[in-house]
């Protein structure tokens, strides 16, 4: 879930530092952490226009980054982070995260439920969702000769040397574990042996494992088929909206990106007051197109234009009966995972 | 006085001194440490273990070894049969050539060589520019599969590798005393002869630095791999960088890079003791 239009990204985040680098505003600074490219930039000058407070946007690369920065800082210097699931979890279990103040926040009831009391703050006192990766499969339907339904299909003989991945060993790895009716949670290390068996399977199909500019790969022909970030399925619909994406019927895993006050914020008010201001339908919808992730706010959706409804808002029939976040495991499954990940790889060759 | 010349020179290498201390000899003490350590969640705790080390050993991740140690040696090897005479030949031509070639081999260097490499991409990706050439010239009918495979990744490696040989043997062949090459010929050497007997044994110290220099690097060069093969090739160096950022197990990826360390030094270690015997 870290990759996004970087380049675009690295001129926004470039032009944000220098614009508001300096001295605080009227009304405070909102010290904002986070990758590049998580807001447009007419979202954030509107903020800094219309509530006086100035933004310094800190990027950082990876959510462990972030982590060890939060650690090293005991919870201060940032008003305002944007990471992923999983590392929010272990963020809040150290008690570097403060409970919101709801009462701050009259649009929270904005939020799709869907996107709510999930494994990393079960009771939503903590966080805020912004955006959501779900994981699909996108292809070519005039390079691929057959109807691509469900992962199974990725290890059709048909799609040899022509499928494209990315390299997170726990969505790959979970895509055979959801082939053979397993939760992509499981902790049972057979399961995930049984899963690599099956995945070394698939080696004769896959081209290519990247995570950067995999989208590329496919618009230009280079595979056929993809398991990619929703990021990236957003951009490659863009530029070839002919390309099909699937939700996999053995079932959809997804991950969310969400926003948290550090516990010693210096200026906890003017995170208040950013989510409060992100949560508008109509902004957030605008947000969530130049993200190019899952809106994870039922308000925005009817802001959402006809030509990113198809893959940025979910269909109706899709619950959280049917849909599976990638959790934190035990480090011995883990272990497991990148075992079978590695020899995987060794495979494709 | 020659005491007090030997205090300024101390001085003078004090800040080196402390700056290797701090931030060459600290982090590779920190990591070998930590490769004892236990893994415990995104960290690891206090307590010491080998099993970071006796895990090395599985065959999945001892593989990754073999992996890069085989393509260290199949670029090396390629390097040396393309660099060597590059190098000799160009050093053997008029000064205002030679300088040239120097110059034109190290041009393309200024540019970051990520860059460079993902400029490879646009011109020999499917539909890139070289399949649009081939097609419209109707020598291909459809995409060529390049990239991604075994080949291009030694090729990229011979391309990022190459100038290391290059300069080296450029260099040393530079200060060539041709009259001994002469002088060989004269006392009825073959060409051959006189290669093998004066010109190799002189230019020995120039392809001895190219090869550490190529091989040592090539170790540890796994973004190529990761660029140009699309992953596939699995080296310790994707490997380390995926038990760090992904998996999270600091002290395995400890234990990896000090193997690492430990092989490249032990090859190293081998080439310039045959260097001293020359």
């Amino acid at each position: 879930m870290k990759k996004l239009a970087l380049i675009l990204a690295a001129l926004m985040a470039a032009g944000t530092l220098t614009s508001c680098g300096g001295g605080a505003g009227e009304n405070g600074t909102l010290n904002l952490f986070t990758w590049e490219g998580m807001f447009p930039e007419e979202v954030l000058t509107e903020f800094e226009e219309t509530t006086g407070i100035d933004i310094n946007y800190v990027n950082f690369d990876y959510d462990e980054t972030m982590l060890m920065k939060l650690q090293a800082a005991n919870g201060g210097d940032y008003d305002l982070i944007i990471a992923d699931d999983y590392i929010i979890e272990t963020a809040i279990a150290e008690g570097l995260v403060q409970k919101l103040d709801k009462s701050k926040i009259p649009s929270i009831g904005n939020v799709n439920p869907l996107y709510q009391g999930q494994f990393y703050d079960p009771t939503d006192e903590y966080t805020v969702p912004y955006g959501a990766g779900v994981q699909t499969i996108v292809y070519n339907p005039a390079n691929v000769g057959i109807d691509i339904t469900g992962y199974a299909d990725l290890w059709d003989a048909s799609l040899a040397d022509s499928v494209g991945i990315i390299s997170n060993y726990r969505v790959i790895n979970g895509m055979a574990l959801k082939v053979l009716g397993k939760s992509y949670n499981t902790t049972e290390t057979a399961d995930i042996a049984a899963a690599g068996a099956k995945l070394n399977e698939l080696a004769p199909n896959i081209r290519l494992i990247k995570d950067d500019y995999i989208q590329d790969d496919l618009v230009s022909g280079e595979i056929n088929a993809a398991v990619m970030y929703t990021s990236q399925v957003t951009m490659a619909k863009l530029t070839d909206p002919s390309l099909e994406v699937v939700y996999p019927k053995e079932g959809i895993g997804f991950g969310i990106m969400a926003m948290f006050v550090p516990s010693k914020a210096p200026n906890a008010d003017a995170a208040h007051k950013f989510i409060e201001f992100i949560l508008d339908p109509e902004r957030g919808a605008k947000c969530y197109e130049y993200l190019g992730y899952y809106c994870t706010a039922t308000a925005s959706e009817p802001y959402i234009t006809e030509e990113y409804r198809e893959f940025l808002t979910l269909p109706a029939e899709f619950s959280k009966d049917n849909m599976e976040m990638i959790e934190n495991i035990t480090p011995e499954a883990d272990d497991a995972h990148i075992a079978a990940w590695s020899e995987f790889k060794g495979l494709c060759e | 006085m020659n005491r007090k010349k030997q205090r300024t020179a101390n001085l003078a290498v004090l800040p080196m001194y402390l700056f290797s201390l701090v931030f060459v000899a600290g982090p590779l003490v920190y990591m070998l440490v930590l490769s004892f350590m236990t893994r415990d969640g995104f960290g690891f705790q206090n307590a010491f273990t080998l099993e970071n080390y006796a895990k090395i050993f599985d065959e999945v991740y001892f593989a990754t070894f073999l992996e890069s140690l085989k393509l260290a040696v199949i670029s090396t090897a390629a390097v040396i049969l393309l660099g060597y005479p590059f190098g000799l030949g160009a050093a053997l031509l008029p000064t205002k050539y030679a300088r040239f070639f120097r110059t034109a081999q190290m041009i393309p260097y200024f540019v970051n060589s990520l860059l460079r490499l993902c400029g490879w991409i646009i011109i020999f990706r499917a539909n890139g520019l070289l399949d649009k050439v081939l097609m419209a010239a109707g020598i291909t009918d459809e995409p060529l599969k390049l990239l991604y495979t075994y080949p291009a990744v030694v090729v990229g490696m011979i391309y990022v590798l190459l100038p290391f040989m290059f300069l080296s043997v450029y260099q040393v062949a530079e200060k060539l005393d041709l009259t001994l090459v002469e002088a060989a010929r004269d006392l009825g050497a073959g060409k051959v002869r006189a290669f093998l007997s004066v010109t190799l044994p002189l230019t020995m110290p120039g392809l001895k630095t190219g090869i550490v220099l190529t091989f040592i690097p090539s170790m540890g060069l796994f973004f190529i791999a990761s660029i140009l093969g699309g992953n596939k090739v699995v080296l310790i160096g994707s490997l380390i960088e995926e038990q760090l950022m992904r998996a999270h197990n600091q002290p395995f990826a400890a234990a990896l890079s000090v193997a690492l360390m430990l092989l490249t030094g032990v090859v190293c270690g081998i080439l310039m003791k045959k260097r001293r015997d020359v």
